[in-house]
C-alpha cells in the first residue's frame, strides 16, 4: 500500500512547499530569470508603475522591481539558511554538551542561555550590528547571536527525556558506546523539534535581517534586500506605493510559507513524540 | 465566564469610541495654549534628534543653533539670507583699530536693549556670555580659541555698554565678526544665569533646556524626544518684531510623515523633505515647496599617501571622469548646485569654474600619462542621506559607475557616519565621500581646512601637506582689502581645483515644504532662520 | 513558604541574568572599531575637547576598571552618562520607557481582546469558513514585518483616510495631563481631563494595532489550539453528552483551561513587544524606548544601548515572573521545582 506522506494530506502544506520551491528556485536562479540587472541604475525610466517592460515597475534610480525581488529571494534564502545554520549547530551542540555533561557544565551553560534568551532580540541585534558596523554579515551575526539560544535549550530538554528511554538503556548494558548511542538514537529523535524550530527561524531571520536594514543596520543600499527595498520606498508611499509593497509581499509570502511549513512539521512529528512518550 | 470578557469588550469599546470622535480639523484643535492657540503658533516638524543643548556656549548641531539663533541676540548679525555684510544687532556701532600688538575691536551697545526677563543688556553681560564660552569649552568654542584665538583677558567692558575684544595680529578681525554672528556670540543674561548657577556649571545645567536671552523668542518648554516650544519674548527690544505669538517645533523623523502632515495641515513647515517629497507635493493644495541655500559642499577626499592617489594626474583623471551634470539633473532632480571648487557660493572668494564634466577620453589619457591602468580603491561611504535627500549609497553606487567608464574599480564600504568620522580623522581612508560645512560665513572657515596640513582637518585627514598653498591660505585670511583678497582665494580655488585630493561634487539646497498660508519664511546659509519674520 | 522561597530563587535567578546581560552588552559595545566620542563631538572637536570627554565620561581607563565602576554605578541607580545627549541615561529611561510601556500594554491588551475571541471562534468553527479566515489572517500575522504593516497603517488610516492621526502621542496643540506614570491615558483619567485621553486613546490606535498584530496571531492561534485540545478530551464529551448547553461548556470549562497557557504566552509576547517597538516607534515617531535605542545604537553612544538593554533585558524575566505567580494562583497543583 503506497501511503502519501502524512505531511502532504493537507493542501495548505502542499502549497507552501510549493512556493517554498519556488522561493528556493528564485534564489539560484535569479541570473537567469532576472531580465534585467538588479544594480542597472536607468535614470530616464525611474519610478514607473507595473508595466509590460518592467512587470512590477522600476524604483528611484530605475533599475527594475522585479529583478531585484528576484536577487533579494537568493539574499534571504541566504540569510535564512546561515542564521538557522550558525544559530542551529551552535546551540544544539552546546544543548548536547549541557545535557551530556550534567552537573556544573550544565548548570553554567543554561545560564548562558537565559541570558541570551532575556535580550529582546532586535535590541541585542542593534546593538551587535551598531558595534561591528552596518553590514548583511553582521546582521547574519546578530541574529544568529539572538537565536542559537532556543536551540540549546530544545536540544538538551530533547537529550535529558531521550537518555531515559528503554532502548537507550537496553543499547547501555549491552555494551554500545555512548558516541554511538547519540549519532544513531538520540540525535535522531531529538531532531524533530529542533527542525521545527529551524522552519520558523527561517522566516523569523529573513524578517529580523529586513528589519535590521529598515533601520539602517543590516544590509544597504543598493543591495536588493527585501527591507533594503521597503526602506528605499518608504519615502515614496503616497505616490508610488508599489516600491515598498511588493518586496513587502515577498516578505510576507516567503515567510509564511515557512511557517506553515514548521506547522504541518508540528502537526506530523509533534503527535508521534508525544505518543511515544 | 463571560465576564471576564466584558472589561476587554468595554476596552474595545472605549477604544472604537474615541477613535470615532474625528479630531477637530487642524488650526483649532486642542485647548488654545497662553500663545492663543494653533492660529498663532506656527508648527515646524522637523528631526530634531541632533538637539543635545540650548545654552548657545553649547549648542553646535542644527536643531540647536536654529532655536537658539531665535532666543538670543549677538553683537553683529546677517541680514536675512545676506552673508555678504554685517549688520548691527546688539552692537549698534563698532570699531577695530590696530593697536600695535593686537587689534582691539570696540562694540557699543543699543541703548534700551533689554533681556526678556527685564533685566537692562549690560556690557558685563557680554563678557560673562563669552567668558563662559570659554570656560565651559564645549564644541563651539574652539571658534573662539582658534580662530580668534582670544582668552579671558581678551574680554573687556571699559564701560557699561562698550565691550572691547581684542585679538592677536595672527587672527582676523573680519572673521571674529563672522563668528560673533554664530549663536556662540548669543548674550546672555548674567543677573540670571548666576542664580542658577549649580556646582559650577556657568549655568549650563540650566540652560540646556531654558533661554535667558533677549531675541525675539522665549524658550517655554523642552519635552525631551518630543517637542520643542518657543513663545514670542513681550521684552523683546529689537527688530522686527515677531508676528507668531510662538513656534512648536516637533520632532518627526520620517521625513513621509512629515509630508503627510505637511498635507493635511497638521504641519506648517516641514524641514526634512527629501526630493521624492517634494515632487509628490507639487500641485497639492493648501502646499507650496521652496529652498533654501546652504554653505555645504559634498566632496570625494582622496588619500595621498594611498598609492597611486600620490600622483596628480590619477587624482585628476578621477575628477574629470564623474557625471556631475547627471548627479544634479537626474539624482537631485535640481536640488543641488553644480560647485567643484572649495568655497561654496554664497561666500566671497567663491569660485564659479566647474571645469570637470564626465569626459571618458580625457580621464584614460590622464590615467595612461601616470602609468596607471587597474586600479582598485575602496570608497567609503556613510549611511542614510545626503544632503538633499538622495541616499548617500545611491551617490556612491553613481560614482562607482562613472569611474568604471574609465577603468577604475571602486569598491564601496558604507559605515555609520561616526565609524566613518573616525576612520578619516585617522588617516586611514583611501576614499572618502562625506560633507563639510564652513564654521563661520567666511572664506577661510573653508580655505582654512581644506588647505592646512597643520590644522589637522581635512587636508591633514587625505595626508594633503602642501606648506605653499597652506601658507597662501594663512595670508589670504588676513588681507582686508576686499579685493585683494577676492584676487588672493581665487588663485588658491584654481590650484586646489586640479591639484588638490578633493573631488568635490555638489552644493546641496535645501527644499522645504510650506502650508501656503506661512508667509515671511527665509532660510539663512547659515543653517538657520528668523522666526521673527515669519507669519500665517 | 513555599511560594516565598520559589520567589526569592526567582529573584536571585533574575539577578543573575542581569548580571550576565550586562557583562555581555558592555563587552559588546566595547569592541566597536571606531571612536564614538569623535562622533559625538563632530567633526570640528579639537583633540584637547576630546581628550577632555574621554576622561569625562571615564573612557581613558581599562575595560575591566570601566566595568566595575559601571556594575557599582548601577547599584546606586547610576546608570552612566549618555555620550549623545550628555544627560544621565537613567534620565533618558525614564523620559523614554513609559511611552513604550503605554504603548506596549496598549498592543498586548488588543492582542488579548482581539486574539482570544479569534481563538475561540475559529476553534468552534474548525474546518469552516471563519477557521480558515482567522488562520489565514493569523499566518500573516506572523509572517509580514511589522514596519512594513506601519508604512501601509499610517499610508492608509492617516494619509488616504484620514480617520487616525499619523503619529505622536498627542495632538499638537494638546497639553499632556500632570504626570503621574508617564502613561498618558492613566494620567489623564487621574487628572480628570478629557481632552487628553481622547487624544492620546486616539493616537494610540495605530502603532498599537501595529505593534500588537503579531502578538494577537500568535495568541489567537495559541487560543484556538489549546481551544481544541480541551474540546476534544473526554470530559468535554461527558458534559456534552449529559446534555450542557454548548456556549456554556465552552464558556465554563473550555475558555478556562485554555486560557492557560495563552497565560504563558502573554509573557513572552510582553518581551516580543518590545522588539517591535523599535520599528513601531521609528515609523509613528512615537518617543518610546526603542527610539532611543535606535539613535544610541547609530551614535555608538554605549552608555545608553547598555542601559536600555538592561531595562529591557530585565522586563521578559519580570514578565515571566508575573507570569508564574499568576499560574501559581490559578492552579495550586503546579509545581515550582
Amino acid at each position: 500500500m503506497v501511503r502519501r506522506s502524512p505531511i502532504l494530506r493537507e493542501p495548505l502544506n502542499v502549497l507552501a512547499i510549493a512556493l517554498i520551491a519556488a522561493f528556493a528556485l528564485c534564489a539560484l536562479l535569479a541570473p537567469v530569470l532576472a531580465p534585467y540587472d538588479p544594480l542597472a541604475q536607468t535614470l530616464s525610466a525611474r519610478l514607473e508603475p507595473p508595466s509590460a517592460t518592467h512587470w512590477l515597475g522600476t524604483d528611484s534610480l530605475g533599475r527594475d522591481i522585479a529583478s531585484r525581488i528576484l536577487y533579494g529571494a537568493r539574499i534571504s534564502l541566504i540569510i535564512g539558511v546561515v542564521v538557522v545554520a550558525l544559530a542551529g549547530i551552535f546551540g544544539t551542540f552546546v544543548g548536547l554538551v549541557a545535557g551530556y555533561a550534567g552537573g556544573l557544565a550544565d548548570e553554567a551553560l543554561m545560564r548562558l542561555t537565559e541570558v541570551f534568551l532575556a535580550f529582546p532580540p532586535l535590541i541585542l541585534a542593534m546593538a551587535i550590528a551598531g558595534a561591528l558596523g552596518p553590514s548583511l554579515t553582521n546582521a547574519i551575526i546578530a541574529i544568529a547571536a539572538v537565536t542559537w539560544a532556543v536551540y540549546a535549550r530544545l536540544a538538551r530538554g530533547q537529550l535529558l527525556s531521550l537518555r531515559r528511554r528503554e532502548y537507550v538503556e537496553a543499547a547501555r548494558s549491552i555494551g554500545v558506546s555512548p558516541a554511538r548511542i547519540l549519532a544513531r538514537h538520540l540525535l535522531p529523535n531529538a531532531i524533530a523539534p529542533l527542525l521545527i524550530q529551524a522552519s520558523f527561524d527561517m522566516g523569523a531571520a529573513i524578517i529580523a535581517a529586513a528589519g535590521l536594514s529598515f533601520i539602517g543596520f543590516g544590509a544597504q543600499p543598493p543591495t536588493p534586500e527585501w527591507g533594503v527595498m521597503i526602506s528605499e520606498g518608504r519615502n515614496f508611499i503616497s505616490t508610488q506605493p508599489w516600491l515598498s509593497l511588493f518586496p513587502g509581499l515577498a516578505i510576507l509570502f516567503a515567510v509564511g510559507s515557512f511557517n506553515v511549513l514548521g506547522d504541518g512539521l508540528r502537526d506530523v512529528l509533534d503527535p508521534r513524540l508525544r505518543r511515544a512518550n | 465566564m463571560s465576564y471576564r470578557r466584558s472589561p476587554i469588550l468595554a476596552v474595545i469599546a472605549l477604544l472604537v469610541a474615541a477613535a470615532c470622535t474625528q479630531p477637530p480639523p487642524s488650526g483649532a484643535s486642542g485647548t488654545p495654549q497662553a500663545t492663543g492657540g494653533a492660529a498663532s503658533t506656527l508648527v515646524w516638524y522637523s528631526d530634531t534628534s541632533d538637539l543635545i543643548s540650548l545654552d548657545p556656549a553649547v549648542a553646535y548641531e542644527f536643531t540647536g543653533v536654529l532655536l537658539a539663533h531665535n532666543a538670543y541676540e549677538t553683537l553683529v548679525k546677517f541680514e536675512g539670507a545676506d552673508l555678504s555684510t554685517i549688520k548691527p544687532a546688539l552692537a549698534q556701532s563698532w570699531d577695530i583699530k590696530d593697536s600695535g600688538s593686537l587689534w582691539d575691536i570696540t562694540f557699543k551697545l543699543r541703548s534700551g536693549a533689554k533681556f526678556a526677563s527685564g533685566n537692562p543688556i549690560t556690557a558685563d553681560d557680554v563678557v560673562y556670555s563669552f567668558q563662559r564660552v570659554l570656560k565651559l569649552n564645549k564644541s563651539p568654542a574652539f571658534l573662539f580659541t582658534d580662530i580668534a584665538q582670544i582668552k579671558d583677558t581678551s574680554i573687556k567692558a571699559s564701560d557699561s555698554s562698550t565691550v572691547v575684544i581684542s585679538l592677536p595680529k595672527t587672527a582676523s578681525p573680519q572673521g571674529f565678526l563672522a563668528v560673533l554672528t554664530f549663536t556662540i556670540g548669543g548674550v546672555v543674561d548674567s543677573k540670571d544665569v548666576k542664580a542658577k548657577e549649580t556646582a559650577g556649571d556657568s549655568g549650563s545645567g540650566y540652560l540646556l533646556d531654558h533661554s535667558s536671552g533677549s531675541g525675539a523668542f522665549v524658550i517655554d518648554h523642552w519635552t525631551k524626544n518630543s517637542e520643542v516650544q518657543l513663545k514670542a519674548n513681550p521684552n523683546y527690544t529689537g527688530s522686527p518684531k515677531p508676528a507668531l505669538g510662538g513656534v512648536l517645533v516637533k520632532h518627526v523623523p520620517e521625513s513621509t510623515n512629515q509630508q503627510f502632515a505637511l498635507e493635511k495641515g497638521d504641519a506648517d513647515i516641514a524641514r526634512n523633505l527629501g526630493a521624492q517629497q517634494i515632487t509628490a507635493l507639487q500641485g497639492k493644495p493648501g502646499v507650496v515647496t521652496t529652498t533654501g541655500n546652504s554653505l555645504q559642499l559634498v566632496y570625494v577626499g582622496m588619500n595621498v599617501t594611498v598609492k597611486p592617489l600620490d600622483n596628480v594626474n590619477v587624482r585628476e583623471a578621477l575628477r574629470t571622469a564623474i557625471d556631475y551634470d547627471g548627479i544634479v539633473k537626474d539624482l537631485f532632480k535640481g536640488g543641488a548646485k553644480k560647485v567643484q571648487d572649495i568655497v561654496p557660493a554664497g561666500l566671497a572668494g567663491y569660485n564659479e569654474s566647474t571645469p570637470f564634466q564626465a569626459d571618458v577620453n580625457k580621464a584614460k589619457a590622464l590615467l595612461q600619462q601616470a602609468g596607471q591602468s587597474a586600479i582598485t580603491l575602496e570608497l567609503l561611504v556613510p549611511t542614510g542621506p545626503a544632503p538633499g535627500g538622495v541616499a548617500w549609497a545611491d551617490l556612491a553606487a553613481k560614482l562607482q559607475s562613472d569611474w568604471k567608464n574609465i577603468g577604475v574599480t571602486v569598491n564601496i564600504k558604507q559605515t555609520t557616519q561616526a565609524e566613518l568620522l573616525g576612520t578619516y580623522r585617522a588617516q586611514k581612508g583611501q576614499l572618502v565621500m562625506i560633507l563639510w560645512g564652513p564654521d563661520f560665513p567666511d572664506p577661510d572657515g573653508n580655505v582654512g581646512p581644506f588647505t592646512d596640513f597643520a590644522a589637522k582637518s581635512i587636508a591633514y585627514r587625505n595626508g594633503w601637506d602642501d606648506k605653499t598653498i597652506a601658507a597662501k591660505g594663512h595670508d589670504a585670511a588676513l588681507i582686508t582689502d576686499p579685493a585683494k583678497r577676492s584676487a588672493a582665494y581665487k588663485e588658491i580655488t584654481e590650484y586646489v581645483l586640479h591639484n588638490g585630493p578633493y573631488v568635490v561634487l555638489y552644493q546641496p539646497t535645501e527644499p522645504f515644504g510650506l502650508r501656503s498660508n506661512v508667509k515671511g519664511f527665509v532660510w539663512s546659509p547659515m543653517d538657520w532662520t528668523d522666526f521673527a519674520a515669519i507669519s500665517k | 513558604m513555599r511560594f516565598l522561597g520559589f520567589l526569592v530563587r526567582r529573584v536571585v535567578g533574575i539577578a543573575a541574568v542581569m548580571i550576565g546581560v550586562s557583562v555581555i552588552t558592555f563587552a559588546i559595545s566595547h569592541v566597536i572599531p571606531a571612536d564614538p566620542v569623535a562622533a559625538a563631538l563632530g567633526d570640528h572637536a579639537t583633540d584637547a575637547q576630546i581628550a577632555q570627554f574621554r576622561a569625562e565620561y571615564g573612557l581613558d581607563r581599562p575595560l575591566p576598571e570601566q566595568y566595575l565602576i559601571y556594575a557599582s554605578g548601577i547599584l546606586h541607580g547610576d546608570l552612566g552618562k549618555s555620550i549623545r545627549t550628555r544627560r544621565s541615561v537613567a534620565d533618558d529611561l525614564a523620559d523614554s520607557f513609559p511611552a513604550t510601556l503605554e504603548l506596549s500594554f496598549a498592543a498586548l491588551l488588543i492582542s488579548i481582546a482581539l486574539g482570544v475571541p479569534a481563538g475561540v471562534w475559529s476553534a468552534l468553527y474548525r474546518g469552516r469558513m471563519p477557521d480558515y479566515v482567522v488562520r489565514v489572517l493569523s499566518l500573516a500575522g506572523g509572517s509580514l514585518p511589522v514596519f512594513w504593516l506601519g508604512l501601509i497603517v499610517i499610508g492608509l488610516f492617516y494619509y488616504q483616510l484620514g480617520w487616525f492621526p499619523g503619529g505622536g502621542r498627542l495632538d499638537t496643540f494638546v497639553a499632556p495631563p500632570p504626570t503621574r506614570t508617564g502613561l498618558y491615558v492613566l494620567d489623564s483619567i487621574v487628572a480628570g481631563d478629557l481632552e487628553a485621553l481622547r487624544s492620546s486613546l486616539v493616537h494610540l490606535v495605530l502603532p498599537a494595532v501595529t505593534l500588537g498584530y503579531f502578538s494577537t496571531a500568535v495568541i489567537a492561534r495559541m487560543t484556538r489550539s489549546s481551544m481544541l485540545e480541551v474540546l476534544g478530551q473526554d470530559y468535554m464529551r461527558t458534559a456534552q453528552a449529559k446534555g450542557l448547553r454548548e456556549p456554556v461548556i465552552v464558556l465554563r470549562h473550555a475558555l478556562r483551561n485554555a486560557l492557560i497557557p495563552t497565560v504563558t504566552i502573554i509573557g513572552l509576547t510582553f518581551g516580543s513587544l518590545l522588539s517591535g517597538a523599535v520599528l513601531t516607534e521609528t515609523i509613528f515617531s512615537w518617543p518610546g524606548l526603542g527610539r532611543y535605542a535606535t539613535a544610541s545604537a547609530v551614535s555608538l553612544d554605549f552608555p545608553a544601548v547598555l542601559g536600555v538593554t538592561l531595562l529591557a533585558a530585565i522586563v521578559y524575566p519580570l514578565a515571566n515572573l508575573v507570569v508564574d505567580v499568576v499560574y501559581y494562583w490559578l492552579d495550586p497543583r503546579i509545581q515550582h521545582g
